[in-house]
């Protein structure tokens, strides 16, 4: 089991994305760096930012951000509901229309790879993962 | 043979059809449309079953398969030779009396368009603070009024309810869109006006998804069956309805009965203002694309057109600008003519009216058309924002500054919507921010007033967004960040629809003079 959110999360990520051919495969259009950014609620006293660099199907680097750092994408959400996605309970796109995440960039393209983000989530729901709160 | 048209949808494989009565109306030319009696024991059934599609199905695919669905049922329609399409073409001409060059190029080619996948509005909630000032959205501006005071709130709504009025084509299709969408299943009380075009859309998504067309229950009931409308209020989560005043006092008393939340869009009045910098050589440009605003949906739609606002100054006056409009209003009218509900009387009773005052000396012109088939008033003996008779009656009134707008529509200010512009940028945002804070809500450039953008709000509020949480925020939009390029993509979008109909005219009166030859 691994805390969420940590670094050690953040590279287990990495790997098991980077293991995973059908995200390879439905991702390999895919170009742009992501912020995903989780912000306290009632469970979680600080918000915490990952980096994660996407490029044809692979994840490139991915880690926990300390200082700055910028990206084409910013996706943004209370914790809460990030650990919906991560239980599966909740798609970040289906999140991302109603409201529940915010994007900073142009929405409509991260739509269009719904089949990656989807991927995605396949991964994070296989990393057993230890709550924070 | 006739020809029967079923005005409802639901999943058939429920079985209810069986314990159900039917009325048959004959609307002419051998076609009849088939409306089921319901009872609330089969009302039951039908609510139960999109709910239980939505649980089995809609909440366990990914939004890829929905937009894929929303994509190529919309692209059925795309298609003039779908069959859908050649049903709705034959009968919504005669259940609605808008012509069928209305029905076919305004309402398909055009109207539809706003819910084709690529336009969907998929941006999630704004931060009202993010947008204090015109900021952009899509591809154009949007402003936030107001402080955000939530009144309503579910993120997961199960079923929601839409009742729709009957003056525009389409409304239904956009409903089922945007609830699949948010996962919701769905209810539909399609018009009795126009009850056919909501169950020929349910259709054409069961022809791509059965099983997401089974969320939908396209349910023709008569707006008195209180019945019926309780018994569906009852088990909804929340209902969007538009219609008139009395749909507004009739709806909101069972919205409160049963406690369930309306997103109501009620009756509104929108107006058109062009600023000087345009009544110079391109007035006749800007009267080609204004006719266009004028005759779509024979001025029925809230987002239709009553007045037009002419700002003296140019060098084409306003009672000049009149005319030119009256010039394009008889092509306008050729291309997109008006149907069987011509409103002839309508337009007789504004030419009678103000020919009286033009005879008594007062500042009023009028320009009629030849066959009463529209109206154009010069009227400059009050600035008072009156509503049109409608059915292509407009009048034209001079103002000295386009910004004395805000202050004379500012006493029916919650009744405003749309604002067609012809305005040039750079008073283009201190007019919008002022018509904004009088009440309007969607400033569009000029023959797009009736072509909702799919990113613009509807009323002050985001379609999807109204569905799960009412936060009293009342966001304004502007429909372009570069007017003069949507003016020139407008006039082209404009002519090609005239100079198609003008040809098969033109090909029409060859054929039909060669037949006369042979004879």
């Amino acid at each position: 089991m691994v805390r969420f959110p940590s670094d050690e999360w953040i590279g287990i990520f990495k790997e098991e994305l980077n293991k995973n051919k059908i995200y390879e495969e439905v991702a390999k259009t895919w170009e742009g760096d992501f912020l995903f950014v989780v912000t306290p609620d009632d469970e979680l006293k600080k918000e915490v930012v990952f980096y994660v660099d996407l490029w044809h199907g692979e994840c490139r680097e991915a880690y926990l951000v300390k200082g700055k750092r910028k990206a084409a994408f910013v996706f943004k959400g209370p914790y809460s509901n990030w650990k919906k996605v991560i239980n599966k309970e909740l798609d970040p796109i289906r999140g991302l229309i109603r409201g529940m995440f915010t994007v900073d960039g142009d929405s409509k393209i991260i739509i269009d790879q719904a089949k990656a983000a989807q991927e995605l989530v396949n991964t994070v729901s296989k990393i057993p993962v230890d709550f924070e709160g | 043979m006739g020809k029967t048209i079923d005005c409802y949808f639901w999943n058939p494989n429920l079985g209810v059809e069986d314990g159900l009565e039917f009325t048959y109306e004959d609307v002419g030319s051998g076609i009849e449309l088939k409306k089921p009696v319901f009872t609330v024991e089969v009302l039951d059934k039908i609510i139960e079953g999109i709910k239980q599609e939505r649980k089995e199905y809609l909440l366990n695919i990914g939004i890829p398969t929905v937009l894929d669905a929303i994509g190529r049922a919309n692209d059925l329609w795309m298609d003039p030779k779908y069959k859908g399409r050649k049903i709705a073409r034959e009968v919504l001409p005669k259940v609605t009396g808008f012509s069928v060059e209305m029905v076919e190029s305004w309402g398909f080619d055009h109207f539809l368009g706003i819910i084709k996948k690529e336009n969907l509005p998929l941006f999630g909630k704004l931060k009202p603070d993010n947008f204090k000032e015109f900021t952009k959205l899509g591809d154009g501006l949007v402003k936030a009024y107001g402080e955000a005071k939530v009144s309503h709130s579910n993120y997961n709504p199960e079923v929601i309810g839409h009742i729709c009025a009957g003056n525009i084509l389409g409304i239904a299709a956009f409903e089922m869109v945007m609830d699949k969408l948010i996962d919701a299943a769905t209810w539909i009380k399609v018009p009795s006006e126009e009850p056919v075009f909501g169950a020929l859309y349910a259709k054409s998504i069961e022809e791509v998804d059965p099983r997401l067309a089974y969320t939908i229950a396209v349910l023709p009931f008569e707006s008195g069956n209180n019945v019926v409308k309780e018994f569906l209020f009852s088990k909804s989560d929340i209902v969007r309805a538009t219609g008139g005043e009395q749909a507004r006092r009739g709806l909101s008393e069972v919205a409160d009965k049963y406690k369930v939340p309306i997103a109501g869009h009620w009756h509104k009045f929108s107006f058109i203002t062009i600023a000087r910098e345009y009544l110079d050589e391109r007035a006749s440009e800007i009267a080609e694309l204004v006719s266009l605003d004028v005759s779509a949906w024979d001025q029925q739609g809230c987002f239709s057109p009553q007045e037009i606002f002419a700002e003296t100054g140019g060098s084409v006056s306003p009672i000049e600008f009149a005319q030119l409009l009256a010039e394009e209003m008889e092509t306008t009218s050729r291309a997109l003519p008006k149907g069987s509900n011509s409103g002839k009387m309508q337009v007789l009773d504004g030419y009678y009216q103000y020919f009286k005052k033009e005879m008594m000396g007062e500042p009023v012109k009028i320009f009629p058309s030849a066959t009463h088939q529209w109206l154009v008033i010069y009227d400059g003996a009050t600035t008072n924002f009156e509503p049109s008779p409608l059915f292509r009656v407009i009048r034209v009134k001079p103002v000295n500054d386009i910004m004395e707008i805000p202050k004379l529509v500012k006493p029916i200010g919650k009744f405003l919507q749309t604002v067609g512009v012809a305005i040039p940028k750079d008073r283009l945002i201190p007019f919008a921010d002022a018509i904004g804070e009088a009440g309007a809500t969607n400033i569009r450039t000029i023959s797009s007033m009736t072509l909702q953008k799919a990113w613009e709000p509807w009323d002050g509020r985001f379609p999807l967004h109204e569905l799960f949480e009412q936060d009293n925020i009342r966001w304004v939009s502007i429909d372009t960040i570069d007017i003069d390029k949507e003016i020139k993509t407008a006039l082209e979008r404009k002519r090609s629809i005239v100079d198609q109909r003008l040809q098969l005219d033109k090909l029409q009166e060859k054929e039909h003079s060669a037949m006369n030859l042979n004879h």
